[in-house]
């Protein structure tokens, strides 16, 4: 009975990211469509405009009535003739620079470009002025045309209000009917959840509970009977001696390792209580937790930009064959994804990397980039495997900034390896210190820091002096 | 509103705005292909080498599907010989039984190709690199066995002939080039989306790509599916145009020149894939078994590809397709460079 009530409740968790994730497409892709069509339109009355003046200059001229638009492109047709004869007198002067000619040709040369120029400009005025002066009749043509523009704007502009109300109606009434089905699934989620055993084994306050979690790799146990708990919205570091464990509990939160004894729970977007030992590695990031590695693991065959959008893979709500067909609905997806991935660079000051390929760029740089990777995903729980590691002193003043900021404006909680102590000390709110997988202490930096055995652990006890 | 924009687009910019379109090359490809059989009925080039074009054409629609189970996804295969060769008997032999139509007779490749696919792609879940290439060809040489000992379907070491069948030579160049278009635009878009960032990614990473969502499981079948279901069509287009299918072609020496094929163009843009095929395949049908020397001796064409593979391992490790775009980008700056001196030269500088 209760595993059908779990599977029941995996079932509903994932239709509700399904859900959530086309809620998030239907809102964000709203503007960006907007502002493509609005644009595409300016553009397309912009070239009705040009066509419009280019045929009509000469009854512009004509009429008297140079001004605006017109004016400009009369103005940049004489421009292009001075320029081009400019350049003529220039190769001229290089040419005497360079004494290829005797000084009385050169004289002889520049009256003759200035007769040409001349010449020039006095054909353009009169192609307007040549044909018979007519002034009422290019007024009336010009008249005309202006009409017929205008009326073409207008239906243009009018096409685009229905367009945009069409896409406003369409976008509301799905953004309504999948609002009503978020609420109905959460509702029978929030049903389940009064019968689910596994709600009281997290307090209200915590997001993440371990509970005697063990890890054996053959005689050695790298993660000995380990509970704690980490607070919701708090930064949470780990500290320990090299061969502590710490990377092997942070694969067994992630489900790289499955933990040999202990149960992990974690409490989700949808505030569910799960037991993550029955999640596969790939589901971890559907339920809200992100994770970075000790060693820089990015897709160098990918530009930033783009190792951004692996890390919102599991938004797109697309499926392979829409893939194969290259859908609009994936192009839109894509749109909006690449959105989100710009806000988050310029968020984290990485826009002027954005184009280049990670091989190569400084290692704090890539550090930054992983971190970026993992706000793509609307992470609820950040696992961070030594940020600093690598760094230099002034990146790591950076790097608290930038934690601390993720932490208030993304609303996530945030769990960290550290081996520098001052990172440690200076920005989490809890700290934990393991030694050879057993816990030394639990509390805050402060109490750490006073702590015997964690001194013990790092500098040798009394007896090894 | 900006004059100088709309002023310098002119029609033929406008043109060559519309050639940047990603699509515009592959339809290029495939038409520049379609007129080599255009000029072979008009007598302007050989028969051979049109062939040679058709084959070509379809073994490259293998080197696509090979290029994403390689490039993108990193997993070694070779099997894709036994994989051609399927697709050829399961034409030949419907076909010439049950008189299908080709439409037909792909849907069922297809489907064939998808099993045969996942089957490989749960064996490659357990086992990773030289180990899965050899898998793979272990699994090549029992197909092949198969076609050499199954006679009543196979027709056994003879070959299989369907001449008369199906439909005429000029129609089936025809279809593999329309296919051959469909197909570099399919495997331009996977490549290009979240499935071709993903499978990279599994590439590059198993543990990040993990992390980051991605199922192993289900891209590794997916790539060994794609694979499978190319390789498939392709051997159904080369029945339908050649009539004839032999045990001997589908052994390892055509997995590993599919193999040299993509490694030599470059596995990343379908750019490169052509390149590749057409240099390998086409080199060795079009030009050097025009030869007598090389037509009796067909082992030698095979130096040829060697010497290849080496030189643009050693100098080149992206594939042709690579050497291509820095070719181009260092004489575009060069022409930049050389263009601007002239300028300063002419006119004095600013």
């Amino acid at each position: 009975m209760e595993k059908i009530d779990q599977i029941k409740r995996q079932q509903l968790i994932k239709q509700l990211d399904q859900i959530k994730g086309n809620l998030e497409f239907y809102q964000m892709n709203l503007p960006i469509q907007k502002a493509y069509l609005t644009s595409k339109k300016d553009q397309k009355i912009e070239r009705l405009t040009f066509k419009k003046d280019q045929k009509l200059l000469k009854h512009y001229i004509r009429s008297g009535k140079l001004e605006g638009y017109p004016a400009t492109l009369y103005q940049s047709k004489i421009d292009k003739i001075n320029q081009s004869y400019d350049l003529k007198i220039r190769a001229l002067k290089q040419r005497l620079k360079r004494k290829e000619k005797p000084l009385a040709d050169a004289y002889q040369d520049l009256e003759s470009i200035e007769l040409k120029r001349k010449h020039a400009l006095k054909k353009l005025a009169e192609v307007f002025e040549k044909t018979s002066p007519d002034r009422k009749s290019s007024l009336n043509i010009i008249e005309k045309a202006e009409e017929k523009l205008h009326s073409k704007v207008e239906k243009i502009e009018k096409s685009l209000l229905i367009r945009i109300e069409k896409l406003d109606k369409n976008t509301q009434d799905k953004i309504a009917s999948l609002e009503a089905s978020y609420q109905t699934h959460h509702n029978t989620l929030n049903t389940l959840k009064e019968t689910d055993a596994l709600e009281n084994a997290l307090n209200k306050t915590s997001i993440l509970r371990l509970e005697h979690v063990s890890m054996q790799f053959g005689g050695l146990k790298a993660v000995n009977d380990l509970s704690f708990d980490v607070k919701e919205g708090e930064i949470f570091g780990l500290i320990g001696p090299n061969g502590a464990g710490k990377t092997t509990l942070f694969n067994c939160i992630t489900r790289f390792y499955r933990a040999t004894e202990g149960n992990i729970y974690y409490r989700n977007h949808y505030d569910q209580v799960i037991s993550l030992n029955d999640y596969q590695v790939h589901r971890i990031i559907h339920e809200g937790i992100v994770r970075t590695f000790q060693n820089v693991e990015l897709i160098f065959e990918l530009s930033v930009l783009d190792n951004l959008l692996v890390g919102a893979h599991k938004n797109y709500q697309t499926g392979f064959f829409s893939h194969m067909a290259n859908t609009k609905r994936l192009r839109a997806e894509e749109k909006v994804q690449k959105q989100k991935a710009l806000d988050i660079l310029s968020f984290l000051e990485l826009t002027p990397y954005m184009h280049m390929y990670p091989l190569g760029l400084p290692y704090g740089i890539l550090k930054k980039v992983e971190l970026a990777r993992t706000l793509m995903s609307h992470p609820k729980l950040i696992i961070l495997d030594e940020p600093a590691a690598g760094l230099n002193d002034h990146e790591t003043e950076q790097l608290k900034e930038t934690i601390k900021k993720i932490r208030d404006t993304y609303q996530t909680t945030i769990f960290l390896v550290e081996h520098d102590m001052g990172l440690v000390m200076d920005i989490c709110d809890t700290v934990c210190a393991i030694s050879f997988g057993k816990m030394l202490a639990i509390g805050t930096p402060q109490e750490i820091q006073q702590n015997k055995l964690v001194r013990e652990a790092y500098l040798g006890g009394e007896a090894d002096v | 509103m900006d004059y100088q924009k709309h002023m310098e687009l002119t029609p033929i910019k406008r043109f060559l705005g519309l050639t940047k379109h990603p699509y515009f090359g592959f339809v290029v490809i495939g038409l520049f292909l379609a007129l080599g059989q255009v000029l072979g009925q008009f007598g302007v080039i050989g028969t051979s080498l049109v062939r040679s074009f058709g084959y070509t054409s379809i073994y490259m629609i293998v080197g696509l599907g090979f290029a994403l189970l390689l490039g993108y996804a990193g997993l070694a295969s070779l099997g894709t010989a036994g994989f051609v060769g399927l697709g050829t008997y399961i034409m030949g032999y419907l076909a010439k039984t049950h008189d299908l139509p080709l439409i037909l007779v792909m849907m069922v490749g297809i489907i064939i190709a998808i099993l045969v696919g996942l089957i490989v792609g749960f064996i490659s879940l357990r086992i990773e690199g030289m180990y899965l290439a050899i898998v793979t060809l272990g699994l090549s040489e029992i197909f092949n066995e198969v076609f050499k000992n199954a006679y009543s379907i196979t027709n056994g070491t003879n070959g299989l002939s369907i001449f008369g069948v199906g439909a005429s030579r000029e129609i089936a160049y025809y279809t593999a080039i329309g296919l051959l278009i469909l197909m570099m635009i399919v495997t331009f878009n996977v490549m290009k989306s979240p499935t071709g960032r993903a499978m990279l990614a599994m590439k590059n990473s198993d543990s990040a790509a993990q992390a980051m969502g991605v199922s192993i499981l289900k891209y590794r079948l997916l790539a060994f599916i794609f694979a499978t279901v190319y390789a498939v069509i392709a051997g159904v287009l080369y029945i339908n145009y050649a009539k004839f299918t032999i045990p001997t072609t589908w052994s390892l020496a055509y997995s590993l020149n599919i193999l040299a094929a993509v490694i030599v163009g470059g596995s990343s843009t379908i750019f490169g894939i052509f390149l590749g095929t057409f240099l390998i395949f086409g080199l060795n049908l079009g030009i050097l078994q025009q030869f007598e020397f090389f037509a009796t001796n067909g082992a030698y064409s095979v130096i040829f590809n060697g010497a290849l593979i080496i030189i643009v391992i050693m100098f080149y490790p992206g594939g042709l397709s690579k050497l291509v775009l820095t070719l181009s980008h260092k004489i575009k700056k060069a022409f930049k460079k050389y263009k601007e001196k002239w300028l300063a030269y002419k006119y004095g500088e600013d």
